[in-house]
C-alpha cells in the first residue's frame, strides 16, 4: 500500500516528462519546418547545383553569384531599389497626410471615405492589371520608373493610412490643441508636435511598405518587359527556364532577395506584429 | 477631435486630394473601365476601334462555361476554405507549443520566434521557388521518399493532379503561417490569469482549461484572421500563378489567375473583365464584412 502510494504520483510525473519531451520535439519539428527552406536557400546559393542535397554538390562557389551578375542582376537591384525607395517616401508622406487628417478632424463624407480606404486594402489587384496597361501604354508609362512608382504608392497607400491612423491614436490629441493654443500653426503641429512622436510608427509603416513592393510580383510582371527594368522578383524568374532551371544562380538571385527584407524585418518585428494584432497588416 | 468647420477645409482638402487623386486614378479609373469592357467583346484584335455592346453576354458564357465552375470551385474550396482552415489550426497548434511551459523551460522560445520571422520575411516568389526546388524530380521529398521507399519512381508534386493541390497550399501555408501564429500568441499574453485560476479552484484539468478560457478568449481574434485569411488568398496571384501557372492543365486554375490569363495571354478582354467584376462583388461582400465587424470597431473614435 506504501509502496503505490510512493508510486502513483511518480507514474504521474513520468507521464509528464513523456508528455514535455513530446512537446519539445513537436517544437523543433515546427522550428525545422520553419528556418529549413531559408537555409536552403543561403546554402544552395554558394553551390553548384543550387541543391544541397544533389550528388556532388558539396564544394562552396561564388559561381552562381558570378552566374546573375552577369545576366544584369545588378541592374535589377537596382531598379528595385531605385523604384521601392522612392514609392516608400511618396507613399508614407501621403499616408501620414491623409491619417492625421481622418485621426484629428471630422468632416463630411468621413465615414465613406475611410470605408474606400479599407475596401483598398482588399481590392483584387490582378483586375486593374489590363486596364492600367491600356492606360501605361497610351501615356507611355511602360517600362518607365514613374509607372512603377504610381503602382507602388498606390498599392501600399491604404494599408500605410490605415496602420498610421491607428498609431496616430496613440498620440493625445491634447498635444495638438495645446500646440495650437501656444500660437503653433497647423503645419507646425504636424511636423513639429506629432511628427516626432509617431516617428516609430511611421518607420514601421514605411518599413512595412517597402517589404511589400521589395517583393511585388504582378505588376511588375505586367508592366516592365524591357530586361534593363526589371526588379528582382521578376529578374528572379528570368532564371527559370521553359524546360531547366539553373538551380544554383535561382538560389543566389533568391538570397539576394531575401537578405534586404530579413535585414529590414528583424529589428522591427514587434512593432510590425502589433500592427497585425490590430488586423491591419497585409501577410 | 475639431469639428467641422468652413476655415477648416481647405487645409483638410490639402491632405486628403493628393492621396485620393492617385487612389481613384489606380483603383476607380481601371475598374470603371473594367465594369464598362465587361458588357463589350473587346479583344486585342478590335482594341483600336473598341468592343461592341453585347450586354451580359459575357455573364451568361461564363456561368454557362464549365470550366468556370472548377475555377470558382477551386478557389472557394481550396484557396478560401482548405488553406484557410489549416493555417488557422496549424497557426493556434503553433502558437499554443510556443506559449507553452516545456517549451519555455527549455529556451525554444526566443527561437521559434526568431524562426517564425524567416517565412514571413521571405518574399512569395522565393519562397515559391525554393518550395519548387523541394518537389522538384530531383528534390527533398522525392529523395525521401525514394530512400524510404514509399514511392518506387519520382514524383512530379507540382505536376500530378493528386498532389498539386496539397503541395501548393503546403506553401501557401509555409508562407503565411507566421502572421497567423505570431497574432494569436499577442492574444495568449492577454489571456486573464484570474480566470485561468478561478478555473483550476474549480478543479478544472488542462483541457477544460483550454475549452473554457483559452478558446473562448482566442475566438475573436480567430474570427477575424479568417476572415482576413480568406481575402488574401482569395485575391492572391503569385502563389498559383508561380508554382503551377494554373496547370497541370487548368487544374489548379483560380479566379485571379484565370483574370490573368484571359486579360493578359489570350486577350480575351471583355470575358476577362466579367470575370473580374465576379470576383469584385465577391470582394465588395467581405470588404463589408470586415468593414462592419472589423475596421469600423478598431477605429470608433476617429468615426
Amino acid at each position: 500500500m506504501t509502496v503505490a502510494a510512493v508510486d502513483q504520483p511518480r507514474e504521474r510525473d513520468y507521464a509528464s516528462i513523456i508528455g514535455n519531451v513530446f512537446v519539445v520535439a513537436l517544437a523543433v519539428l515546427a522550428i525545422l519546418f520553419l528556418a529549413l527552406p531559408v537555409v536552403w536557400i543561403f546554402v544552395g546559393s554558394f553551390l553548384q547545383t543550387g541543391n544541397p542535397i544533389s550528388a556532388g554538390s558539396m564544394k562552396w562557389t561564388f559561381a552562381n553569384y558570378r552566374t546573375i551578375i552577369e545576366n544584369d542582376f545588378l541592374i535589377f537591384i537596382f531598379n528595385s531599389v531605385f523604384i521601392c525607395i522612392v514609392a516608400v517616401i511618396i507613399c508614407t508622406a501621403l499616408a501620414v497626410m491623409v491619417a492625421y487628417a481622418f485621426s484629428r478632424y471630422r468632416f463630411p463624407l468621413k465615414r465613406m471615405a475611410f470605408a474606400s480606404i479599407v475596401l483598398g486594402q482588399l481590392f483584387p489587384w490582378v483586375i486593374l492589371v489590363t486596364p492600367l496597361f491600356v492606360m501605361f501604354a497610351k501615356a507611355g508609362l511602360l517600362n518607365s520608373y514613374v509607372g512603377m512608382i504610381f503602382c507602388y504608392v498606390c498599392v501600399s497607400l491604404p494599408f500605410s493610412v490605415y496602420m498610421l491612423v491607428g498609431y496616430l491614436e496613440a498620440v493625445p490629441r491634447d498635444l495638438d490643441e495645446a500646440a495650437a493654443m501656444d500660437g503653433c500653426s497647423r503645419v507646425q503641429i504636424v511636423l513639429q508636435v506629432v511628427l516626432p512622436l509617431m516617428l516609430p510608427g511611421i518607420v514601421a509603416t514605411a518599413t512595412y511598405s517597402f517589404l511589400l513592393m521589395w517583393t511585388e510580383y504582378l505588376f511588375a510582371l505586367a508592366f516592365l518587359t524591357e530586361t534593363t527594368m526589371k526588379t528582382m522578383p521578376l529578374g528572379l524568374a528570368l532564371f527559370f527556364g521553359q524546360d531547366t532551371v539553373d538551380w544554383g544562380a535561382v538560389m543566389a538571385a533568391s538570397a539576394a532577395t531575401t537578405l534586404p527584407a530579413l535585414l529590414l524585418f528583424l529589428p522591427l518585428q514587434s512593432k510590425l506584429v502589433s500592427g497585425v494584432t490590430s488586423g491591419s497588416v497585409k501577410g | 477631435m475639431i469639428s467641422f468647420e468652413r476655415q477648416h477645409l481647405g487645409f483638410i482638402l490639402a491632405m486628403l486630394v493628393p492621396a485620393f487623386l492617385l487612389l481613384a486614378l489606380f483603383y476607380i479609373w481601371p475598374a470603371t473601365f473594367n465594369l464598362w469592357n465587361s458588357f463589350t467583346d473587346l479583344t486585342l484584335l478590335s482594341m483600336r476601334q473598341g468592343g461592341n455592346f453585347v450586354g451580359i453576354q459575357n455573364y451568361v458564357d461564363l456561368i454557362r462555361d464549365s470550366g468556370f465552375k472548377t475555377v470558382i470551385w477551386n478557389t472557394a474550396f481550396w484557396l478560401a476554405f482548405v488553406s484557410t482552415l489549416i493555417r488557422l489550426l496549424l497557426g493556434l497548434g503553433l502558437a499554443l507549443l510556443i506559449h507553452s511551459e516545456p517549451v519555455r523551460r527549455a529556451g525554444l522560445r526566443t527561437i521559434a520566434r526568431m524562426a517564425i520571422l524567416l517565412p514571413w520575411a521571405t518574399p512569395p516568389i522565393v519562397a515559391v521557388v525554393v518550395w519548387r526546388q523541394f518537389f522538384d524530380g530531383q528534390g527533398l521529398f522525392n529523395q525521401i521518399f525514394l530512400d524510404l521507399g514509399i514511392i518506387s519512381e519520382p514524383v512530379a508534386f507540382l505536376g500530378n493532379q493528386a498532389t498539386v493541390w496539397p503541395a501548393l497550399l503546403m506553401i501557401i501555408t509555409w508562407n503565411t503561417l507566421p502572421v497567423v501564429t505570431l497574432t494569436f500568441l499577442a492574444a495568449l499574453q492577454t489571456l486573464p490569469k484570474d480566470l485561468f485560476e478561478a478555473a483550476e479552484m474549480d478543479g478544472a484539468g488542462t483541457w477544460r482549461k483550454f475549452v473554457d478560457v483559452t478558446l473562448p478568449h482566442l475566438a475573436p481574434t480567430m474570427v477575424v484572421m479568417g476572415l482576413l485569411l480568406v481575402i488574401w488568398t482569395f485575391n492572391n496571384f503569385v502563389y498559383v500563378w508561380l508554382a503551377t501557372g494554373a496547370g497541370p492543365g487548368t487544374f489548379t486554375n483560380v479566379l485571379a489567375t484565370e483574370v490573368f490569363m484571359k486579360g493578359f495571354i489570350s486577350f480575351e478582354l471583355g470575358y476577362s473583365s466579367a470575370v473580374g467584376m465576379i470576383m469584385v462583388a465577391i470582394m465588395l461582400v467581405f470588404g463589408a464584412f470586415y468593414f462592419h465587424f472589423v475596421a469600423s470597431r478598431n477605429f470608433k473614435e476617429i468615426m
